[in-house]
């Protein structure tokens, strides 16, 4: 359907969707959306739309996969067949199941395992619209229903992604930027503890143009934060001064 | 506020993570951890600052994460029952809803201050349960039901699945008359379910 563009970034240094190399895409995130579940978030970025629920901690099924020590952390992340222009199977593709893992294990560092011995903690990723950068959409999601959820944590994480379009180090990559760009480095930052969780990279980038990716990733990652302290100050605060 | 009246000051919002001090002015107490000798928030809350006592804890605005402890009153269906012990899928904890179930057992020797004859003049699979749990020692949580407020909330007839009345000591199925042996609880039959 799409066809490839001629250029990726404008004359004027603009981007697709008009945006700076440096700017992210409009965000909206909501808290507690999901009446079901323990905890969930709603992300919205750009063309991403996600939710997010968290269940337990709960007594783990099958019981062998309980450790005695510490919860375990689940983590399913699935897009829906009508999430991107093509219809995508249903069934977990390869890419589902590695971002699960991928997810997950940004998302351990900043979970305190140790407080629920022997019980689970599952965390369900439905991607309804997807439109490049879901796996930091997700984790940004995710971190938000798991403290809405009341687990203990360490600190709230944030992830955002960079990368190279055009021979320009631009923020959180679109659909068409990363299948057509460069390289595409998504980053993962427990802001407070100034700890990165996740940090990957696809394409080829010289070591200057990562470094300059990163730094930019984070700093992306630290606009994003405010937003998601909002998100909780819009259902927690609220519903603190109808208490009283 | 009573809070302030304390000595305390009801703080600002905090997140998981946020800086609330470092240990040299402050002993950290519920709701914060320490991190290389600085105090952080671990839940969504509000910061308590104890200038008095040099205390920071964090009050939770978020209430859920919650597993059964040591002496923490459950709510459940007895799943099966055999002559010595009982399980239960606890599905409430102190009046939390959990969405998912634990388990639980119920020993006959914690049932009754005195002697019980047969676990099933205690419980049946299907009734609803209130009990207190006493141990979460090897990897399960055994339960007591040896107050007045603990036993069976709700039973249901063995022949006709009806639910029972209370009738003294006994059970009485309304519609076909069965008589039944329940640990019923003070206030069998009142709660909704």
């Amino acid at each position: 359907m799409s066809r490839k563009p001629e250029k990726l970034i404008d004359k004027k240094g603009l981007r697709l969707d008009g945006r700076k190399p440096d700017e992210l895409r409009p965000i909206k995130i909501e808290v507690g959306v999901l009446p079901n579940t323990d905890g969930s978030a709603y992300i919205q970025q750009g063309k991403n739309k996600i939710l997010a629920g968290v269940y337990g901690p709960r007594e783990l099924h099958p019981k062998h996969l309980a450790l005695p020590d510490r919860t375990v952390l689940r983590c399913r992340y699935r897009m829906a067949p009508f999430s991107v222009q093509e219809r995508k199977s249903p069934a977990p593709s390869r890419r589902d199941i590695e971002l699960s893992k991928v997810i997950r294990e940004a998302l351990e560092p900043s979970v305190f395992l140790e407080y629920y011995p022997r019980t689970g903690i599952d965390i369900h990723i439905e991607v309804l619209q997807a439109d490049g950068g879901t796996r930091c959409a997700s984790i940004t999601a995710a971190s938000l229903a798991l403290a809405d959820a009341g687990i203990p944590m360490q600190d709230l994480v944030t992830a955002c992604a960079a990368g190279k379009v055009d021979n320009t180090i631009v923020l959180d990559l679109m659909d068409t930027e990363d299948k057509e760009g460069g390289a595409d480095v998504p980053v993962a930052l427990m802001p407070n503890l100034n700890a990165i969780t996740l940090l990957q990279m696809d394409g080829i980038l010289s070591l200057e143009e990562f470094e300059k990716a990163a730094n930019l990733a984070l700093e992306g990652c630290r606009k994003i934060y405010p937003m998601q302290k909002e998100a909780l100050k819009a259902k927690y605060v609220s519903v603190k001064e109808v208490e009283e | 506020m009573s809070l302030q009246s304390s000595g305390r000051k009801s703080g600002r919002f905090v997140l998981p993570g946020e800086r609330l001090g470092v240990i040299e002015e402050f002993i950290p107490d519920a709701g914060t951890y320490v991190r290389d000798g600085v105090i952080h928030s671990r839940v969504v809350g509000r910061a308590l600052l104890d200038l008095l006592n040099k205390r920071v804890s964090v009050y939770p605005l978020v209430h859920g994460a919650k597993v059964p402890k040591n002496g923490s009153v459950v709510l459940g269906q007895v799943s099966n029952v055999q002559t010595q012990n009982a399980t239960m899928r606890i599905f409430q904890i102190d009046k939390k809803q959990l969405s998912g179930f634990f388990t639980g057992i119920l020993h006959i020797s914690d049932v009754r201050l005195r002697y019980v004859e047969s676990m099933f003049d205690v419980c049946k699979p299907g009734d609803i349960l209130r009990a207190k749990v006493i141990s979460e020692k090897n990897r399960t949580y055994h339960l007591s039901t040896k107050d007045k407020n603990l036993g069976v909330v709700h039973a249901f007839c063995l022949r006709c699945g009806y639910m029972l009345e209370l009738k003294r000591q006994e059970m009485r199925c309304p519609r076909c008359g069965k008589i039944e042996k329940r640990k019923a609880a003070l206030d069998y039959g009142e709660g909704a379910m």
